[in-house]
């Protein structure tokens, strides 16, 4: 009884920082739109005034984007611990994140070069093979060493190759878009649109469902290999599932907002010190909320602290996911919780 | 006597290699079989191969007369249930977590208890003397404790067989002989059949029905355990000379 105390209380207080963040998202920014106001442009849906479009065309695209991106990348990151019994594993530290920017920047500059605008989909497409391509070099690597903190090292090693390759493509590309690219490549959610937001609800939707649907085997997984196979978990497709649902989630983020750092592997760790559980059937909704408040906040820090200036995401994520990472690595190394 | 689990010629090892020849292994309901021998020599192989985790090399292993490799998962994790020597440390799992997952074959889609399932989770607690502990984490508790918690989780898997890899190796004297009575009570109670490796050649002189003996990748045919604990045979199995042996056993 006490933990589902605790679990509701946890529920509860994340539905609320999201709430609260959502608003404040559509209400501060360069131009101030009162609360009556908001209210009344999102009843009307009239976008056709300058406040009305601002918190119809801009704001709110840009609000669902961190919320959806958010929430699949903190969810990501819990799959990917998971998957490699790992804390300190994310879609960021272990190069994934960095392997889809590089595919989707040279999938980008050379739709740009032949002047082909690239849809949604493509670039989702291209960003889960670049995730794919990473993944495979991470996976080839745990084969051989079972060491967590080699893992992390070659990931992030492998993160700065793909980011050092991309730096060198876009360098080289020849367009008046680089500067689009360049934002982009440091994780932003700007000049997000309704469709953009379409597209990220639905694939975003279907994939977190269907890892929510991994739950049970999920739960016997952390038990390790061998207890998992004799209550009947089949392991290769289990594995295959969970790496694939994962790269998913990563490549939508990237896609969109380019690489973002720390949400994978921080908000999954700040909701075990909420919940006090590893179990994933509220993890999983744990994480979501979670990294869709981390989200907003950011977002929210990043376009505001020093307007007219935008922060890139990266930057913001790091300042306040990084602690929470070195908290939880000295909290563990000093002994048992 | 019902026949529950036997191999025909049975060689076990890893991609393809056989690291251990002429498994015949005869399992009956209510049996306790043991394996012994020197560390190395092939028992968790022969374990892993029974319990259908890794392929026979060749020849084998038959449950409730079905091949074991025409036997289904879902099946199979209702026949039979593991607990192995390797530590786990799940992380904020409580002792409650780690047992109900024994429940994982019978449960629906989302893993939701019934309340048969707490029943059965309940009087596995109880039998394996963890009622206490459930909402512990179970990275908190002691190894002792711990393997009660792993077998209490390997009993609410209600298996007719139950393979254990050196359940009793990092336990000391007093929860060595706890784990061992609780497993002889379900043997007992529950008429499970049980395949157990061990150390400890005079624990398994006392539980086991038939004992293994397994050296130089060969597995013994299985013999009583008054024909295998015997001076001779323990001092060429584990090659120590007979004085080591009288030092080791005989009294004052």
């Amino acid at each position: 009884m006490n933990r589902t105390k605790r679990y509701t209380a946890g529920f509860l207080i994340l539905a609320a920082a999201v709430l609260l963040l959502l608003y404040l998202n559509l209400n501060i920014g360069s131009v101030k739109v009162s609360p009556a106001e908001i209210l009344d442009i999102l009843v009307s849906g009239d976008a056709t005034d300058t406040n009305g479009s601002i918190i119809l065309s801009i704001r709110m695209p840009r609000m669902l984007s961190a919320l959806i991106l958010g929430g699949a990348l903190a969810v990501s990151g819990f799959l990917l611990q998971t998957f490699f019994a790992n804390p300190i594993a994310g879609p960021f530290v272990l190069g994934i994140s960095s392997g889809s920017k590089l595919v989707l920047a040279l999938v980008m500059i050379s739709c740009m070069t032949a002047g082909r605008a690239i849809s949604s989909a493509a670039m989702i497409g291209a960003a889960f093979i670049g995730a794919l391509a990473s993944m495979l070099v991470i996976l080839l690597i745990s084969g051989r060493v079972k060491k967590m903190s080699v893992l992390v090292i070659c990931g992030v090693m492998i993160g700065y190759i793909c980011s050092a390759v991309t730096d060198f493509v876009v360098s080289f590309a020849d367009d008046s878009n680089i500067v689009n690219l360049h934002n982009w490549s440091m994780g932003s959610f700007s000049g997000m649109n309704w469709s953009n937001v379409r597209t990220m609800a639905i694939v975003g939707g279907v994939t977190l469902f269907l890892t929510f649907l991994l739950s049970k085997p999920m739960s016997a997984y952390q038990l390790g290999d061998t207890y998992a196979a004799n209550v009947g978990v089949n392991l290769k497709v289990f594995r295959f599932e969970l790496i694939m649902l994962s790269s998913i989630l990563s490549a939508l983020v990237t896609a969109f907002a380019g690489p973002v750092s720390f949400v994978g592997i921080a908000v999954p760790h700040i909701m075990r010190g909420i919940f006090k559980t590893a179990r994933p059937h509220v993890m999983i909704p744990g994480c979501f909320l979670g990294g869709a408040a981390f989200c907003l906040f950011c977002d929210l820090v990043a376009r505001t602290m020093f307007a007219p200036t935008e922060l890139n995401l990266s930057s913001v994520t790091a300042v306040f996911g990084a602690p929470v990472v070195i908290w939880t690595m000295l909290k563990r190394s000093g002994g048992r919780r | 006597m019902d026949r529950i689990l036997y191999t025909e010629n049975l060689d076990a090892g890893y991609s393809g290699q056989a690291v251990i020849r002429n498994v015949n292994i005869d399992l009956h309901k209510g049996e306790i079989i043991s394996l012994i021998g020197p560390n190395g020599s092939g028992k968790s192989t022969i374990l892993k191969t029974l319990c259908g985790q890794l392929p026979a090399v060749r020849g084998n292993v038959f449950l409730k007369g079905k091949n074991l490799a025409d036997v289904k998962e879902a099946e199979l994790a209702k026949t039979m249930s593991l607990l192995m020597t390797g530590k786990v440390d799940p992380e904020l799992m409580t002792c409650m977590d780690v047992i109900s997952i024994g429940r994982y074959p019978y449960t629906g889609l989302m893993g939701k208890l019934s309340e048969y399932d707490r029943d059965v989770i309940r009087e596995s607690m109880r039998m394996a003397n963890v009622e206490d502990l459930g909402d512990r984490y179970f990275d908190q508790i002691s190894d002792g404790q711990k393997q009660r918690v792993l077998l209490a989780r390997a009993i609410c898997q209600e298996p007719e067989v139950l393979i254990m890899d050196e359940p009793t190796s990092f336990l000391d004297i007093k929860h060595k002989l706890e784990l061992l009575q609780i497993l002889l009570k379900l043997v007992k109670e529950k008429n499970v059949a049980v395949i157990v490796s061990l150390h400890e050649i005079e624990l398994a002189e006392k539980i086991a029905d038939q004992v293994v003996c397994i050296r130089d990748g060969i597995a013994e045919p299985a013999r009583s355990a008054g024909d295998v604990f015997v001076r001779e045979n323990i001092c060429r199995l584990f090659e120590i000379n007979e004085a080591q042996y009288d030092w080791l056993y005989k009294g004052k």
